[in-house]
């Protein structure tokens, strides 16, 4: 009995381990894209706090010692005083998206503001009149063809009266599909647009998943022939990801196709697929209110009922969440 | 024989089943103290942890011991939802609450929102999640795995803590700046042009909106602000009208966003453009009378 309880605890540590692995392998691959954020304070003088309002000490830089700047500059017919500048409170973002691509930030999923990527990808943008708190921003890229980024997401904590500057954001890869079905031994083009001369990993999805690697091109296209050999008839996933010597993006927005007996052209990816319920070609507070309308009520606008289940429920809203544009 | 089979069956059990706990996301009630007295206030706050998992929408209800205890206040200010299809709010000792944040969040310790409840008898108040899901952000609304943890505090009698529960808020910011929108569609009130508008205020929490809408935009200033909510239908259908919307925080503090008119009234039927050439054909006749009169 003591012997079958001892193999019974052995069995049970063994499958827990490889419980563990099993889960943590299944999301390692959930997003790798490393931030670095750095905050930058107001200079203050060294000297700030030694009772005396010296050297480059001002009531703005060191209000300990020199008193608080009064509320309003000028006086009355003296010619102004000095006035306080309160310290702004700023966040500036940077990264890598693709050439000459357009880049869209949101602020708490409502766009704070767009810019245009250079030559290299390289992109830099400063969000002010915000205050102290915690934020969702979000960004997406549109390449040269129209095709659109999934949103990249993070939560940043902005400190009040200083500049948080976030870095090393990697827009993922646009992906896209030369065939929807593709005659199973056929090739199929998988290609998109990246960062210039990334490494590129792409993943089909199968029983087993298949990866491989290609190289971007000076304008960050890139072009992988996937040999359908590999793969069992049936609904199929492909997705990209990109390197740039340390930095390494999240996983594209998965694309479908069908390997089966014939060859079917695929159209590029639409720009909105879902949730556009006023078609105005964005996903926003508009689509959500209409949405919201006809949350949980009796009778249904089929437009908002998303996934077709006869009910507006939280799962529409999701969709609508996935697909938002701000 | 048979003992033995259900003793390997409970082990497979849970060695499947403890991991999906250990890597099901998190949705915890917690507070600063578990220990209150009668009268004072506390603030327990709805985290939630997504275990790697990237959620975009979040549901539940928290149902707490409302005889002994007074609901004061809901907080969002910092909440990681940014549109809430039903805001958090008390129902009878029952807050429901669901929202969504567009793109997902992944991460620890997201707030959802805060409460401040008052004690007011002696006993344990009991704080529960229940109905609680979340969904991953994939396209296609599938729920995570989620484990909830709900929250005991114990009400006794005695004098206030010297030590404030509550952080007090202050807040000298207005609201966070937005872009309200004018839209219409054939599903939702006849068509009718509405205007939508979602702000936050990330210290004290947004209070309210208000709305107001005027074809003539300096005299704009003598109407009155309206209560309003979005998605708000448009007196003036034929878009005509400046539209200012004003969202207030629980401080006091105002931002206010104006729509210009899509279709602006033409110089000759704006009043305004009328009493500014009334008041300067007064100023003229008065200086040719004055001046030029004389010679």
């Amino acid at each position: 009995m003591m012997k079958f309880f001892r193999i019974n605890i052995f069995f049970l540590c063994l499958f827990f381990l490889f419980s563990i692995f099993y889960f943590l392998d299944s999301n390692v691959n959930a997003d790798t894209t490393s931030l670095t954020i750095t905050v930058i304070q107001p200079s203050v003088p060294s000297s700030c706090g030694d009772h005396s309002c010296n050297g480059s000490e001002s009531c703005s830089s060191c209000p300990t010692d020199c008193g608080a700047c009064p509320s309003s500059g000028g006086g009355g017919g003296g010619g102004g005083g000095g006035g306080y500048v309160a310290p702004v409170t700023s966040a500036v973002f940077s990264g890598r998206a693709y050439p000459k691509s357009t880049i869209t930030f949101l602020k708490d999923a409502q766009i704070a503001a767009t810019t245009i990527a250079d030559a290299n990808a390289n992109f830099q943008v400063s969000v002010s009149g915000i205050s102290g708190g915690n934020y969702i921003f979000s960004v997406y890229s549109e390449n040269n063809k129209g095709i659109r980024s999934a949103l990249l997401t993070f939560p940043i904590s902005v400190a009040s009266g200083a500049t948080t500057k976030v870095g090393g954001i990697f827009i993922a890869p646009t992906i896209a599909v030369d065939k929807s079905e593709v005659k199973r031994g056929d090739n199929i083009a998988i290609f998109g647009q990246s960062a210039p001369d990334s490494a590129i990993t792409i993943s089909v999805s199968s029983e087993e998943e298949f990866f491989r690697k290609v190289q971007a091109d000076q304008n960050g296209a890139y072009l992988y022939n996937f040999d359908t050999a590999l793969l069992d008839i049936g609904q199929h996933f492909a997705k990209s990801k990109a390197a740039y010597v340390t930095e390494v993006s999240s996983f594209s927005k998965a694309i479908g196709f069908m390997v089966g007996t014939k060859n079917i052209i695929a159209e590029l990816p639409k720009v909105i697929e879902k949730s556009d319920l006023n078609n105005d070609k964005r996903v926003n507070l508009i689509d959500f209110s209409i949405a919201a309308y006809w949350y949980k009520r009796p009778s249904l606008s089929a437009s908002a009922d998303l996934n077709g289940d006869g009910k507006v429920d939280l799962i529409d809203f999701s969709i609508m969440a996935f697909y938002w544009t701000g | 024989m048979r003992q033995s089979l259900y003793k390997i069956l409970f082990a497979f059990f849970l060695g499947f089943m403890l991991p999906q706990m250990v890597f099901a996301a998190l949705m915890s009630l917690d507070a600063k103290t578990t220990q209150v007295q009668i009268g004072e206030k506390f603030e327990v706050n709805l985290f939630i942890n997504t275990a790697q998992e990237n959620i975009n929408a979040f549901e539940g209800r928290i149902i707490f011991t409302k005889d002994i205890l007074n609901l004061k206040d809901i907080r969002d200010g910092n909440t990681i939802v940014n549109f809430w299809v039903e805001e958090p709010k008390n129902q009878e000792g029952t807050i429901i609450f669901s929202g969504i944040t567009p793109g997902g969040f992944n991460g620890k310790n997201g707030l959802i929102f805060s409460a401040i409840f008052e004690a007011k008898e002696v006993g344990i108040a009991k704080f529960e999640i229940k109905d609680a899901r979340v969904l991953r952000n994939d396209g296609t609304g599938s729920a995570a795995t989620l484990a909830v943890v709900p929250l005991d505090v114990v009400i006794s009698e005695g004098a206030s803590a010297e030590i404030p529960i509550i952080t007090k808020v202050q807040d000298t910011e207005p609201p966070e700046s937005f872009v309200p929108e004018v839209a219409k569609d054939e599903t939702l009130f006849e068509g009718k042009w509405f205007v939508v508008f979602a702000t936050q205020d990330k210290t004290s929490g947004l209070d309210h909106y208000e709305l107001k809408e005027n074809r003539q935009k300096f005299l704009t200033f003598f109407s009155r602000w309206r209560i309003a909510e979005g998605p708000y239908i448009l007196q003036d259908q034929e878009l005509r009208s400046y539209v200012f919307v004003k969202a207030v925080d629980k401080a006091g503090n105002e931002r206010i966003m104006e729509i210009n008119p899509q279709n602006p009234l033409g110089w000759y039927e704006n009043y305004e453009n009328w009493i500014i050439m009334i008041l300067l054909g007064v100023v003229i006749a008065y200086v040719i009378r004055k001046f030029l009169w004389r010679r």
